[in-house]
């Protein structure tokens, strides 16, 4: 609310400051008309036309009232100029121009004036004294009803815009602030939302392996193979986009139910048949009947597979062995190939393959990876996580 | 997307995909077309006023002058088509919302453009028309009628294309000496004029409203967690994920046939690395980047560096003293498109020698600007500050820059 009472302010300035300079302008145009007014009320006039505009321009930046203040006492001098200074009558190129000055431009200020009772104060002292001068001075040559007329329109207009422009913000900021408070709830939503589909990172990771596979034009895996995990993989997706939360459980696929523990030897079935449909036999050796929460055990199988699916892309062998071992505190698996191996300064570390989908992960549920490498030997990839 | 956050190469990569894959900008969330007309059918109704207003003045020179005129029936014609075509701009305006069609639009300058015709007309042979015309004058203002309703561009070339034409016949019609001049000028100056100011006004407005609305969304990240995903990076996952389930289904149909072209193939590829950097990205993003990144005054101008994350340690209250500060220190400026900049350092946490971290741990914020002057700084900003934690302020390069101790609750204590 603060906020925006300042921005309020700040175009309220904004408008007085193109509404006072733009009538100023006109004021003073009508004034080098030829055979307007001696060339001194010019030369005089000029400079406080100077001061006029300075101090509208400034009203545009600043809420001091000084400004204000020199608007009117500038634009009175003015006009009492051209009345004392005119040879004979007033010309009607000097009233028109002193009607600018006192109907519109001095006028313009009113549209700051009307926010706190020291400024509506101000207004109506600057229209009694501005009208006053106007008015009297005016009075002998020209029609006093059609200029006060003129002047209570020119002072009407400025304090409506600046009343209406006043009224017009809380109202505003009301219904902002409930956008903001709607905005908050979507935020939250779109929080959880997110959340859910990040939690369901396994889902993710078949998908990021199938999408990877068509990355490469599906080359190297059997079409049938591919297209029936393609299937698997979109069928999950759907079901995450209709508000369901896909978590690995028994042995087939993926199910809804939502489970606090799940068996391990289960789930590897499904791991294991994944990479066979796409050319690499997994053999599972050791114990199978592990529970682990649910998600240590994604985060678990998550990093295994990532090992297996660097395993089929790099390791040039069709076969790999997964040994499952646990005790009181831990569960290991030892991921192992009989293939070229690599020398492990060689790991690109920005690759985001090893780093961050297995090493990151455990982190995250407190266990760690560690990697066994040499060219010609093999790889063996040691994976645990906490019971 | 100017904001470079720290971890450069993937925000950029991952912004400028954003932007370029949906053919928005990121902050388009804060620019939908229905926030800018919020409060200006209020705006609408005291232009309708002003306008009335300015009505009644002109029909009273009208009656005032009377007698003077040749034949008053053109001028009379002219003020009730004037009246109808008010009353009934006033009533559609209200009815049709936001957005005036084109073609009552076109009936309204029509029918404006013949009061004008019909006044000139009546006032012609007085060979005064800066003094003698009154509907025409009060005609051109009327277009403040519509000033919410059409893009001000119109409004403009409408109300300039009116004064040109009157413009035009004050030349043709009155003697171009002393005394004549000054009265065709302020005629023109107070039909045309009032146009131009309504125009500058309600784009002021406009902009209020945006400034506001956009320090009132982000103003939610303040309750969001440690760590989010931000409102932009879930919807782009939602949508990602759809663009991978589409691709899937039709290769799994056969609709795609495998092996697949190398334009589907590098598809997939793409897919795949936004995916990946999605779920690893939205893990490490606090509530400040997420601020910064969504508001467009924000984006525009603040840089922010916070490696370890530290800005999601901050309390609620700390946070909101944070977001105003910078906002201040951003939106207090009196051009709407100043060169000021604001960088945003958090951490890094050094440990003093043989003082172990208690339960506070002591975050320092570095704010350092530029075009930022000292005395030029909105008051409430140093209370701002103050929410946050002890602060200092000097003048670095002619520009303020703040240093604030911040305490806040140590992690590893919890």
């Amino acid at each position: 609310m603060d906020q925006i009472v300042k921005e309020r302010d700040r175009l309220l300035q904004r408008t007085a400051r193109v509404y006072g300079l733009s009538f100023t302008i006109v004021s003073f145009l009508c004034l080098l008309i030829p055979g307007a007014v001696p060339v001194t009320t010019l030369a005089i006039t000029t400079p406080l036309f100077a001061l006029l505009a300075v101090a509208q321009f400034r009203v545009g930046l600043s809420r001091e009232l000084l400004w204000s203040i020199i608007i009117v006492g500038s634009g009175i001098a003015i006009v009492l100029v051209l009345v004392e200074s005119a040879e004979g009558p007033l010309t009607q190129s000097a009233y028109s121009s002193i009607t600018q000055l006192s109907g519109a431009s001095i006028a313009a200020t009113a549209i700051t004036l009307t926010t706190t009772t020291p400024r509506v104060i101000a207004l109506i002292v600057s229209f009694v004294s501005t009208a006053a001068v106007a008015l009297i001075t005016t009075a002998g040559d020209f029609s006093a009803i059609r200029t006060a007329a003129l002047l209570i329109l020119g002072w009407v207009l400025p304090t409506i815009i600046g009343v209406w422009i006043t009224a017009s913000v809380p109202q505003a900021a009301r219904r902002i602030a409930s956008i903001g408070r709607a905005h908050r709830a979507e935020r939250q939503a779109s929080e959880l939302e997110a959340q859910r589909r990040q939690g369901a990172r396994l889902l993710h990771d078949t998908v990021l392996a199938t999408l990877t596979l068509l990355a490469h034009s599906g080359v190297g895996v059997q079409a049938s193979a591919l297209q029936e995990q393609a299937a698997e993989d979109a069928k999950l997706l759907r079901q995450l986009r209709l508000g369901a939360t896909p978590t690995p459980q028994s042995s087939g696929q993926y199910n809804l139910e939502p489970v606090e523990e799940t068996a391990l030897g289960t789930t590897l079935e499904s791991v294991k048949q994944r990479f066979g449909r796409m050319g690499l036999e997994v053999s599972w050796h050791g114990t199978g009947q592990v529970l682990l929460p649910s998600d240590v055990l994604d985060a678990f199988l998550l990093a295994l597979a990532e090992c297996l699916e660097n395993v089929r892309r790099h390791s040039g062998v069709r076969e790999a062995h997964v040994t499952i071992t646990d005790d009181e505190t831990t569960v290991r698996a030892m991921i192992t190939d009989a293939g070229v191996g690599f020398t492990l300064d060689d790991v690109d570390s920005a690759r985001l393959g090893f780093k961050e989908s297995v090493v990151g992960r455990l982190k995250e549920v407190g266990g760690h990876a560690r990697l066994f490498s040499a060219p010609g030997s093999g790889t063996t990839v040691v994976l645990e996580v906490p019971r | 997307m100017t904001f470079i956050p720290e971890d450069r190469t993937l925000d950029v990569l991952v912004g400028s995909k954003q932007g370029a894959m949906l053919g928005r900008t990121p902050t388009s969330r804060a620019t939908g077309p229905h926030r800018a007309s919020l409060g200006t059918a209020f705006i609408g109704i005291g232009a309708a006023l002003v306008c009335a207003i300015r009505a009644i003045y002109g029909f009273s020179t009208f009656v005032g002058q009377w007698s003077m005129y040749p034949n008053p029936v053109p001028a009379l014609l002219a003020w009730i088509v004037l009246i109808v075509v008010l009353v009934a701009t006033f009533i559609t305006a209200r009815l049709v919302g936001d957005h005036l069609p084109n073609w009552v639009f076109a009936l309204v300058l029509a029918s404006l453009a013949a009061v004008v015709v019909l006044d000139v007309y009546a006032v012609w042979e007085l060979h005064d028309i800066g003094r003698t015309a009154s509907a025409a004058l009060t005609a051109v203002m009327s277009l403040l009628l519509v000033l919410t309703l059409r893009r001000p561009s119109e409004l403009l070339i409408a109300a300039g294309a009116a004064g040109a034409g009157l413009a035009i016949a004050m030349v043709i019609n009155t003697t171009p000496t002393e005394p004549h001049i000054a009265p065709q000028l302020t005629a023109l100056a107070f039909a045309v004029l009032p146009v131009v100011i309504g125009v500058a006004l309600v784009r002021g407005f406009r902009r209020m409203i945006q400034i506001e609305l956009d320090r009132v969304l982000i103003q939610s990240t303040v309750s969001a967690p440690r760590f989010a995903v931000g409102m932009l990076a879930s919807e782009e996952l939602a949508r990602l994920d759809l663009a991978a389930e589409d691709l899937l289904d039709s290769v799994a149909s056969g609709n795609t046939p495998l092996p697949l072209r190398p334009k589907t193939a590098s598809v997939a590829a793409s897919l795949a690395t936004e995916l990946r950097l999605h779920l690893i990205e939205g893990r490490r993003e606090t509530w400040l980047y997420h601020a910064v990144s969504e508001s467009e005054m924000l984006g525009r101008s603040v840089s922010l560096d916070d490696k370890g994350g530290l800005a999601g340690l901050l309390d609620a209250n700390q946070r909101d003293g944070l977001l105003a500060a910078i906002w201040l220190l951003v939106s207090d400026t009196a051009k709407p498109n100043g060169s000021r900049t604001v960088q945003v350092v958090l951490g890094p946490i050094v440990p003093r020698v043989g003082q172990p971290f208690g339960r506070l741990l002591p975050v320092p914020i570095t704010i350092s600007t530029t075009s930022v002057a000292r005395n030029r700084v909105d008051p409430s900003t140093w209370d701002a500050l103050r929410r946050v934690g002890r602060y200092s302020d000097s003048t670095q390069n002619a520009s303020l820059r703040v240093d604030i101790e911040c305490f806040v609750d140590n992690p590893a204590e919890l």
